[in-house]
């Protein structure tokens, strides 16, 4: 037995992992992917396992190169240092030599040069054979378990399926592989892996497909995700004018059944489902989705009280074009979000106002991958030093408000001069 | 998981129910000479010195204070030798082998009431210093600085909150004695001519409150009061206790005097009582020697001196399937794990913890935030553990990381299980 000593504090909070958090979003998903693959059969269920092997793959080959190349680097001895040594300060008598042009100096100059001309060589064949041990095969042999692989704690999985979920039906299979590798590289793995990046990589990679694909075909199709019209870009067309709920009725849009658009963002009903069976586990920071939803709401509701709109203006805008699902799943990300909760406030609700307003402004009947991609990068600037405090104050509060009422009357200014 | 949790789970149960053994006759005892808040000492007996139970043998030099060494047992002084002590570094002790005998001192005598009820508030001071009271809560401040302060003080709190998980010796003292606790007060009051006496406790212990409540009706010439707390953690922390027993924010950085608030530890308050009324320095104290490596965790009356290898001897030592464990002298969540356990019980060791030694295998941070809902000073633990990475001074003084408090409550709740208090205590130091 021996005694061994540790800081303080010697307990930690039991049930408390990463994995059970990312494996609770999975499970949350479930329905959704049930859902999906029952509205749009085998074609729905190839995009989702696409897009899932496809990002689980790219970090493993990603994790077994820079493992090779660790463990290369790590081989290497100091060699090389000893060179950039020698030659530094060779460079350095020189210089001395040069600016002073005295006999002392030169004279260190020359010494020194002898003494290099000895050394350099021998160091160079050193590390020759170095370098070849170094690469021998033991180091660049293939080992099945790499160390930083995150694919044990599903946060891979999870952004994989995210990402599926948020694709349209009749995209080709070769751009779900495309975007989910290329979204996963520059998101993700580029930035130092899970918990070091800025952006949410399903919300990278779905404006991957928008902005790389989307001219290949036709540009509703993609970026609203939908094989026929959906509310939304009916919408989007006609800002103010059209009751779009008569063509679908609350409760296929509420429910997700028979409704045309990508394959998890059409079941409000279900999200909903998810959403909760989250905020009971404690995997999510219920306040960022909520705030979210209201913030939207609020700005809908009161552009459909200036303009005189039925009621039908907010529920379109709550129950179309992903709002529930990036609400729920990809802005409750909490590597990509703030860590004070009045900074998580702020974000929802810049979130909110961006969706909003490049939905009622912008060329895209859709909004929520951009603003969450758009949001992501404040978040440093939201997690300042100097700003960010652990409760509210009442200044804060003060302020905040100004910019609730500030937002709400320049959207309705907006679509009253503006569309 | 992503919430503010600031429950930990107390594990009391083990022990606050078992009665207190009293184990006061240790073949020797250690007195330590030096501590923490005073490195210097005079030792003024020698070696076969004869001494008397509560004999002053020295006197301990502090930055602002001095503090008399009194010997805890009568025998016979023999060598001095290194120990451990509670806060975890060396410190020199004296070995004292005990006779058995308990002859008190001659100045150990009993002041009568009437005698004490006449006494001013510089008097009390002075017995309090003389006696070397210091915070038996872990402290360990001289208590009589407190005392004697000249702010106009309304309010003495006595903190019996407890909140550390697994240590019920202030449990165990309010039950056996809790007669002493409200005579501690009333001195306290009389001293500090507060109008007002307020005993904190957790609402959760019940038998607590009943035993404190049947005695306030025979305190009822004095305004005491019962103050139930809720069960989180840090309650304990001085300045959480203020907040919810009378409802007055100390910020940090002030003292609670300037607020005209008075805070003692209960065992504090306890060991104000015997110095006072019997005269008698610290002798004894309550312990607990519990966790789950040791065999048959107990509540221990001990004498101030004893070694902490008997304790555990006592206790049936070691569990025999542990091949790792930790010592720990103070609480789970703030106490300090000990290299061996060549340790010597000093008036402000509260316990001693056995644990399994679990290494925790730490994840990526996802900043899910925890740490920074739960945090009990309201500063961003995961933001200070980012700077402290990257070594960026300004930011940690933005951050305000010297507000810290080194609760450990970051550690606790951290979804990836990075020992976050490690890296806050780094940036406090970073930044002085």
């Amino acid at each position: 037995m021996e005694i061994v000593t540790k800081n303080a504090p010697h307990l930690r909070r039991p049930n408390a992992n990463v994995t059970r958090m990312m494996r609770d979003v999975s499970i949350a998903l479930l329905p959704l992917v049930l859902f999906a693959i029952y509205q749009h059969g085998v074609g729905g269920l190839l995009i989702l396992l696409l897009s899932v092997l496809a990002m689980v793959a790219t970090e493993y080959v990603y994790y077994q190169i820079s493992d090779c190349i660790e463990r290369l680097n790590e081989a290497k001895t100091d060699t090389v240092q000893q060179i950039r040594d020698l030659r530094a300060e060779r460079k350095n008598l020189k210089r001395e030599w040069k600016n002073e042009k005295t006999d002392q100096s030169r004279e260190a100059y020359e010494t020194f040069l002898k003494t290099y001309e000895e050394k350099m060589p021998r160091l160079k064949e050193t590390l020759k054979q170095e370098k070849k041990e170094a690469s021998s095969k033991d180091n660049l042999s293939f080992r099945l378990n790499n160390k930083s692989f995150t694919i044990y704690n599903f946060s891979v999985v999870t952004s994989g399926i995210i990402y599926g979920l948020t694709l349209p039906d009749t995209i080709p299979l070769s751009m779900v592989v495309i975007a989910a590798v290329v979204g996963l590289l520059l998101s993700k793995l580029i930035f130092g892996g899970m918990g070091q990046n800025i952006f949410n990589p399903a919300a990278f990679a779905r404006v991957f497909v928008v902005l790389a694909f989307g001219a290949a075909l036709s540009y509703d199709a993609f970026v609203d995700g939908a094989a026929g019209a959906t509310a939304l870009s009916a919408l989007s067309e006609n800002p103010l004018a059209d009751n779009v709920t008569e063509h679908y009725g609350y409760w296929a849009m509420f429910s997700g059944i028979g409704l045309p658009g990508s394959l998890g963002e059409t079941s409000a009903l279900l999200i909903l489902v998810g959403g909760i069976y989250l905020a009971l586990r404690k995997s999510f920071d219920i306040f960022v989705p909520i705030t979210y939803l209201a913030t939207v709401f609020v700005l809908s509701y009161s552009v459909m009280l200036t303009q005189g709109l039925g009621f039908w203006y907010p529920a379109v805008h709550m129950l179309s074009g992903g709002l529930f699902f990036g609400a729920i799943y990809m802005a409750t990300d909490p590597i990509t979000i703030p860590v004070t909760r009045p900074g998580r406030i702020y974000f929802a609700f810049g979130l909110g106002v961006i969706t909003f307003v490049i939905r009622l402004f912008g060329n895209l009947p859709e909004g929520v991958v951009f603003a969450i991609l758009i949001m992501n990068m404040f978040v440093p600037a939201i997690d300042y030093p100097k700003w960010a405090k652990s409760r509210f104050s009442l200044r804060a509060i003060l302020i905040f408000a100004i910019v609730v009422v500030a937002a709400i009357l320049i959207t309705n200014l907006g679509v009253h001069y503006g569309l | 998981m992503i919430t503010r949790s600031r429950k930990v789970s107390d594990y009391k149960q083990l022990t606050k129910e078992l009665p207190t053994l009293r184990y006061v006759d240790p073949e020797y005892v250690y007195i330590n000479l030096n501590t923490a808040r005073c490195k210097e000492y005079t030792l003024n007996a020698k070696k076969g010195d004869r001494v008397k139970l509560g004999e002053i043998i020295g006197e301990r030099k502090g930055l602002f204070f001095t503090q008399p060494i009194y010997s805890t047992v009568s025998g016979h002084i023999e060598d001095v030798v290194e120990k451990i002590d509670s806060t975890g570094i060396t410190v020199e002790c004296v070995r004292i082998k005990n006779d058995f005998k308990d002859t008190y001192h001659e100045d150990i005598t009993d002041r009568p009431d009437s005698v004490i009820h006449n006494m001013s508030k510089e008097e009390i001071v002075e017995i309090v210093k003389e006696k070397g009271i210091v915070g038996l809560g872990g402290s360990g401040f001289p208590s009589y600085v407190k005392l004697d302060t000249d702010k106009d003080i309304h309010t003495v709190v006595i903190n019996a909150v407890e909140c550390e998980p697994y240590l019920s010796s202030d449990y165990r003292l309010i039950k056996d004695q809790p007669e002493d606790i409200f005579r501690g007060l009333t001195y306290i009051m009389q001293a500090s001519g507060a109008k007002r006496g307020v005993i904190a406790v957790k609402k959760t212990k019940t038998e607590l409150i009943e035993v404190l409540e049947r005695e306030i009706a025979r305190f009822n010439e004095w305004n005491i009061q019962i103050a139930k707390l809720d069960d989180y953690y840090p309650q304990g922390w001085e300045n959480a206790t203020f907040e919810q027993a009378i409802g007055v924010k100390v910020p940090v950085g002030t003292l609670p005097m300037d607020k005209g608030i008075l805070g003692y530890n209960v065992s504090t308050c306890a060991s104000i009582y015997e110095a006072v009324k019997h005269n008698l320095p610290i002798t004894k104290r309550h312990l607990t020697v519990n966790g789950d490596a040791v065999k048959f965790p107990q509540n221990i009356r001990v004498r101030v001196g004893t070694s902490v290898r008997e304790l555990i001897k006592l206790s049936d030592g070691y569990s025999e399937e542990a091949d790792k464990i930790e010592v720990i002298i103070g609480g789970p969540m703030m106490g300090v794990s000990v290299e061996n356990d060549d340790v010597v019980v000093t008036p402000t060791t509260t316990s001693v913890l056995v644990f399994h030694s679990v290494d925790h295998k730490e994840e990526p941070c996802v900043r899910c935030g925890s740490c920074v809902f739960s945090c009990p000073v309201d500063i961003q633990p995961v933001s200070i553990m980012n700077a402290v990475k990257r070594d960026d001074t300004v930011s940690l003084k933005e951050l305000e990381a010297n507000k810290c408090i080194e609760c450990g409550l970051c550690a606790y709740v951290c979804t990836s299980k990075i020992h976050v208090t490690d890296y806050v205590r780094k940036g406090k130091q970073q930044i002085g």
